[in-house]
């Protein structure tokens, strides 16, 4: 396996919501130490603040206290544009609903966040279409997303998410609208991209059968982190 | 840095909400340039009138005819350099909706008082020389197809003859003026051949001058001549009023009605019904783009680049709209000449007039994109790819 820096630690994260005139507490004062190249599933009943934690490692909310640090960065110190900026760079996003631009091709998606980058449209195209092959989709590279089943939609998306070779693979519920089959090649990929690329993964998921793909699972339950399974591959979690 | 496709496609997501609202835009565009190029075209003979011609009339109206006599008197002031007798014929050629502007004038005088006027085909000496003779402005002659010889039947409405028939014009010059204050679509005619048939009973109408046009030399005060012409008069017969050319320019332009409010009215609602149309465009195609917004936001790009990309859509829209308009304004220029030249002359979708519309279409696309592309620009990533769209 190849080795990787990308680690994931919270010290003492909290996280608070206003909802309607009243202050929810999703997260208070949580430890958590995820170590590079895991592939951790992250377990929990709604509402447990699962999509929170993920999109708290994404740089996309910022907690209310605490201390982040993702790669080595610590993202409290990062400005709103920093903070776009790593993202670009350290993290691949795969939402539940795919989220591809509607009026872009398969491929045009993937290159989307290479324009972030220094390479020449050439080579943009290159690596779109090596992401795409790895994804096993290089044939509907000019398809619209609507023109693709939800699992041919969500591999699109898992090739959009490694096109930057970022270290952090973020899953929220990547096999929640997948019919069986196309939930098991979603997971292969992911199975893949952690054990030949190394990449860190966090993956939310209900589904148990799912959180078996992992070497680590974390129980969330009303923003307290369970203690992680024994005998897991990079537990070091707290809180 | 959104690229250029994607800001398109977005644009033609709906392709019928698209072609409709480009069109809305095309079609008020059009009349956009088209009302501004009426309103131009009534200035233009203001703001182009010459500072060394003055307009003598009734001190009554306009329509009340002045003296032959004051010629001589008028003449004799010290700095007119030149008079000429002008009276408004009102004819029509076939049909009464054929009209456009016909003066009896003196034609050995009116190089020197319009130097402006240049004979294009034909000549001034062959327009002196026949009593019946004519000279007619490139406009109506190339409207109705008329060239030098040819004998023109124009029916008179002030004028008209006694046995009912047409009076007969002899096409001898067409003619192109250098300057608004002259438009190419007038026929001038003897003055004198008007007279003799008053006089001689063949026709019948209000007889004397209706203006006289006078220039002054080139070191004589306008005001000063003015004066001294109104003082001549003073104690009658008919008491004469004496006008710069632009302000009986825009006395005459007044007569018509007050043509630029109700222009500039037509004009405003018009942008307003624009504006209110593509802002509704944008305000959907924003909400509809929220995801999109939290997708891009989430991949690395910058609220700048988010903020760029609608309003960029609102730029284009209104750009490809605009340009569509402006683009059948002019190409229907020439044939709207045609139809309003008479009553407009020197009608044209100018470049002054493009600049306009182009001015306004960046506004409307700032008012119409600023606030979705605000609101692209604070959407939280999190809150973006929450909603329900």
């Amino acid at each position: 396996m190849v080795e990787s820096r990308h680690g994931v630690e919270l010290r003492g994260v909290s996280r608070i919501y206003s909802r309607g005139g009243e202050t929810v507490k999703v997260f208070d004062d949580v430890d958590l130490k995820i170590d590079a190249g895991a592939f951790c599933a992250l377990m929990g009943p709604s509402g447990s603040g699962k999509s929170t934690l993920l999109n708290l490692v994404g740089g996309l909310d910022r907690p209310d206290t605490g201390d982040l640090t993702v790669g080595g960065v610590a993202l409290g110190g990062l400005s709103e544009a920093a903070l776009a900026s790593w993202r670009a760079e350290s993290i691949g996003f795969i939402f539940q609903g795919f989220n591809l631009i509607p009026v872009l091709t398969a491929i045009e998606n993937i290159e989307l966040p290479l324009l972030l980058t220094n390479l020449s449209k050439a080579e943009r195209r290159e690596h779109a279409m090596h992401a795409l092959e790895l994804v096993g989709m290089a044939d509907r590279a000019k398809h619209r997303p609507g023109q693709l089943s939800g699992g041919q939609e969500q591999r699109v998306a898992i090739a959009r998410a490694v096109a930057t070779d970022p270290g952090v693979i973020l899953a929220d519920e990547p096999t929640g609208d997948l019919d069986l089959e196309s939930a098991r090649q979603v997971l292969d990929l992911l199975g893949r991209l952690h054990s030949e690329l190394g990449k860190t993964i966090l993956m939310v998921t209900h589904d148990p059968r799912a959180a078996q793909r992992a070497e680590r699972i974390i129980h969330l339950d009303k923003g307290r982190i369970e203690e992680p399974e024994q005998g897991s591959k990079g537990l070091s979690g707290e809180g | 840095m959104v690229p250029l496709k994607l800001i398109w496609r977005n644009l033609i997501r709906h392709k019928l909400r698209a072609v409709l609202t480009t069109g809305s835009l095309v079609v008020a565009f059009f009349l956009l340039c088209v009302l501004r190029a009426l309103v131009v075209s009534l200035d233009t003979g203001v703001k182009e009138a010459s500072s060394s011609r003055l307009v003598v009339q009734s001190a009554v109206s306009l329509f009340v005819d002045l003296p032959v006599s004051y010629q001589n008197k008028i003449e004799s002031v010290d700095g007119v350099e030149e008079i000429m007798k002008m009276s408004w014929f009102g004819g029509y050629f076939q049909e009464p909706s054929n009209m456009f502007a016909q003066f009896g004038v003196d034609p050995d005088r009116i190089s020197t008082i319009y130097p402006e006027i240049e004979i294009l085909s034909g000549s001034m000496e062959a327009f002196m020389a026949s009593r019946s003779a004519c000279i007619i402005g490139i406009e109506t002659a190339e409207k109705y197809g008329w060239g030098v010889g040819e004998r023109v039947p124009i029916m008179g409405t002030i004028y008209p003859r006694s046995d009912g028939t047409a009076w007969n014009f002899d096409v001898a010059g067409i003619y192109d003026s250098h300057n608004a204050s002259v438009d190419d679509s007038t026929l001038f005619f003897h003055w004198e051949y008007l007279n003799q048939s008053l006089e001689s009973g063949a026709s019948t109408g209000p007889p004397g001058v209706g203006v006289y046009t006078v220039l002054i030399s080139d070191d004589a005060d306008q005001l000063r001549v003015g004066g001294e012409i109104d003082a001549l008069f003073e104690n009658g017969p008919q008491r004469v009023q004496s006008s710069p050319e632009a302000e009986f320019n825009a006395q005459f332009v007044s007569m018509v009605g007050n043509v630029p409010f109700f222009v500039g009215a037509i004009g405003t609602g018009v942008l307003v019904a624009i504006l209110l149309a593509t802002l509704n465009t944008m305000l959907m195609a924003g909400r509809e783009q929220t995801r999109d917004v939290g997708v891009l936001k989430a991949l690395g790009f910058g609220s700048g680049a988010t903020f760029w990309m609608m309003l960029s859509q609102s730029f284009l829209l209104c750009g490809v709209g605009a340009g569509g308009g402006i683009m059948l304004a002019i190409g229907a220029s020439d044939s709207l000449r045609g139809f309003l030249g008479t009553t407009f002359p020197g009608f044209a979708v100018n470049a002054e007039i493009i600049q306009s519309a182009l001015t306004l279409a960046l506004v409307v696309a700032l008012f119409a994109g600023l606030a979705p592309a605000i609101r692209a620009r604070s959407l939280r990533v999190v809150e973006a790819l929450r909603e329900e769209i």
